[in-house]
């Protein structure tokens, strides 16, 4: 019982990352219906600017803010530097092609995704990058015989604390309801006044400020960070926005935890080598029976 | 008007012919080419980068005694393959495609070596392994392909016969990053100890794959925390061996861990933190640091003074073996034909001594008596020998 509850655990820290970055993919198609392939690497880039201010600027943010600060500090900073990435690779890669349709915007993603990857390469080197010890809390605890790290326990309540309070902008606030009218329909969105313009921009900050969050806590939780490391993470947050419903919220989120304790469930009880078979018979299965994925809901096709 | 034009683009065309052919007779022996395939970039660079520099070095000290075939130098041309086996089908294309390469050594992964040696042998040209082991790439019947390095099996076989015996294990946990090379010493391993799994002596009580895209394992290492092992094998790569320790250690597994011989180098090290890293094994064939003999001081002598430090893989060194060995086979054999230096390579030469000691090649390209040992890392992040006779 106990190592079933240490495991689930382990499945739902890997699931909040998933769940973070999954929020980024979905909130764009939500508003843009567009996959923004660059996410991904958004992520890693918030990773390396995590990995610079804790290390490299370690002299200044740890040492003016202490262990814990100089943590809040470099996620904040990363968020800030990564939402400002997202909006410019916007203003770049999408706007000037989004008259000519969704496609090619889906292949300019692509590109900037191979822009922002070997553009990490060139400034950060090809060789993996290891956030120090030094700059991360690690202790090793013990609730009632189940073993717990601390990283655990800020990766899962910094994820909880950043998913409510994207939940309560896009459910309770004037603001949250511009953006849920753009998903239901742009056009007459513009017409009841709202500015469509501010909610792309925000769109665009939001989603990559949460993954470069998520990019920072996952070198600070497994400490290891490399350029391609975007990939792996984007598609398979990707795959927890199909399982949760594209485009809505909530969804994403259930999605990524779900995948997580999927993933972990399939490596415990079948094998580690064949947990994504699993996970996938599992993604095909629902989509078989609900086809917008598990709280996506029918909408009409547009003609 | 047009004659005016005519005859400057005929004048310019002949002085740069001039020129050219001035260069070509200024230098009269052109540089024996030689191209060094290798992991460059991705998350393998590191091993790529010290096989390009212990190359380098090689042909630097054979150039500093005067070359080969009476006075040519040797000039290496390195090929990225980001260690993935379609680019390094198209590393080697892009050395073959060189005219003046006249071989090549190639490189770090047995996936990669797999796809590129049948391309170096469909277009005839010698190439020689210096960081891949898995037992079949020379079982193929190749003609043109050789490795400086040593083979899969008989790492499984020392680790079965002496490793586990030395630990006085009973049970045993096996992890493998399903690359060809690591599924392939963990079979190879759990089939060397199969007689004294029959016997009763041994249990082998964990065996499965992870994947080596990831950084999260606690899961599957909390299932192996439960079979309680007393030895912890890993048979993958460095990068991810390096969080896998770490998450091990963390979550409370004490067993003795002994990695494959990809496993520790200075990237290890440092993704691992050395608090982690410190007092883990590895069955490896045998490191430069503790050879004596006169061609390996003068190596770590030149490497040292050039990096500072000295190559912390065996197989960076095996590249610089593999410069070394085919140098003394085109010098010797007098001709860059690749007949003739397969030839050579497999007929003639009989314990060329070379940095790693001496080397001979037997019929299936394999090098002749490769060894492994056991190492374990100390406190500053060297490594010791340990004896397991």
């Amino acid at each position: 019982m106990k190592i079933i509850l240490e495991q689930l655990l382990n499945g739902l820290t890997i699931g909040s990352f998933y769940a973070l970055i999954a929020l980024g993919y979905s909130m764009v198609y939500g508003v843009m219906k567009l996959i923004n392939f660059a996410h991904g690497d958004l992520f890693a880039l918030g990773s390396y600017l995590g990995f610079t201010l804790l290390v490299s600027g370690s002299a200044y943010v740890s040492v003016t803010f202490g262990i814990w600060g100089g943590m809040i500090a470099a996620m904040l900073i990363a968020a800030i530097g990564i939402g400002i990435a997202g909006t410019l690779i916007e203003r770049i890669a999408y706007r000037p092609i989004y008259p000519a349709g969704r496609l090619p915007a889906v292949v300019s993603a692509l590109g900037a995704s191979i822009v922002i990857q070997n553009g990490i390469m060139i400034v950060w080197g090809p060789r993996p990058q290891a956030y120090s010890s030094k700059f991360v809390p690690s202790h090793m605890l013990n609730i009632g015989g189940v073993k717990i790290t601390s990283m655990q326990i800020i990766v899962l309540v910094i994820s909880f604390i950043l998913m409510g309070l994207l939940f309560y902008i896009v459910q309770k606030t004037t603001f949250g309801a511009a953006i849920r009218a753009c998903a239901l329909d742009r056009s007459t969105a513009a017409l009841m006044g709202i500015n469509i313009e501010t909610v792309i921009f925000f769109i665009f900050a939001l989603g990559p400020a949460l993954g470069g969050m998520a990019g920072v806590m996952v070198g600070m939780y497994y400490r290891k960070i490399t350029f391609v490391m975007g990939w792996n993470y984007g598609l398979k947050a990707f795959t927890a926005t199909i399982l949760g419903g594209i485009g809505n919220i909530p969804g994403a989120m259930l999605g990524g935890l779900l995948l997580g304790v999927l993933e972990m469930i399939g490596s415990v009880y079948i094998s580690t080598a064949y947990k994504d078979v699993f996970v996938f018979v599992i993604l095909i299965l629902v989509l078989i029976f609900r086809p917008t994925g598990l709280l996506g809901e029918k909408i009409a096709e547009k003609v | 008007m047009k004659r005016i034009k005519f005859l400057s683009s005929t004048s310019i065309l002949l002085i740069v012919i001039c020129v050219i052919s001035l260069g070509t007779f200024a230098a009269e022996k052109p540089p024996v080419v030689i191209g060094l395939q290798g992991p460059i970039t991705g998350p393998y660079a590191v091993e790529g980068e010290m096989a390009k520099q212990s190359a380098e070095i090689a042909a630097q000290m054979i150039n500093d005694k005067g070359g080969i075939l009476d006075g040519r130098m040797i000039e290496i041309r390195v090929a990225d393959d980001a260690c993935q086996p379609k680019a390094g089908a198209l590393a080697a294309m892009k050395l073959i495609s060189q005219k003046d390469v006249v071989a090549a050594i190639q490189t770090y992964g047995s996936f990669v070596v797999l796809p590129a040696s049948d391309v170096y042998e469909k277009f005839k040209k010698v190439n020689i392994a210096y960081g891949a082991t898995i037992t079949d790439l020379t079982e193929r019947g190749l003609k043109y392909f050789f490795r400086t390095c040593g083979r899969t099996d008989t790492q499984a076989k020392f680790f079965a016969e002496k490793v586990v015996p030395y630990f006085d294990a009973k049970k045993i946990a096996i992890m493998n990053n399903n690359t060809s090379f690591s599924v392939g010493l963990a079979e190879e391993s759990r089939e060397a100890l199969q007689s004294r799994i029959d016997a009763g002596e041994v249990e082998i009580v964990y065996f499965d794959a992870i994947n080596p895209d990831e950084t999260d394992f606690t899961v599957p290492l909390t299932k192996l925390r439960e079979t309680n092992p007393d030895v912890f094998y890993y048979t993958g790569h460095f990068p991810e061996a390096g969080l896998i320790i770490r998450q091990a250690r963390e979550i409370g597994i004490d067993a003795v861990f002994v990695g494959g011989d990809a496993v520790v180098n200075s990237d290890f090290i440092n993704i691992a933190g050395i608090e982690y890293a410190k007092g883990c094994y590895q069955t490896q064939e045998a490191l430069i640091e503790f050879f004596n003999h006169p061609e390996a001081v003068a190596f770590k002598e030149a490497y040292k003074a050039k990096y500072g430090t000295i190559p912390s893989s065996p197989w960076s060194v095996y590249a610089a073996d593999a410069l070394y060995v085919l140098a003394e086979a085109i010098d010797k054999s007098g001709s860059t034909d690749s007949d003739v230096i397969a030839d050579y390579l497999r007929n003639k030469m009989e314990a060329f001594p070379s940095i790693t000691g001496p080397i001979g090649f037997d019929e299936i390209g394999d090098r002749v008596g490769s060894s492994s040992h056991l190492y374990i890392v100390n406190e500053d992040g060297s490594s010791s020998l340990i004896d397991t006779e």
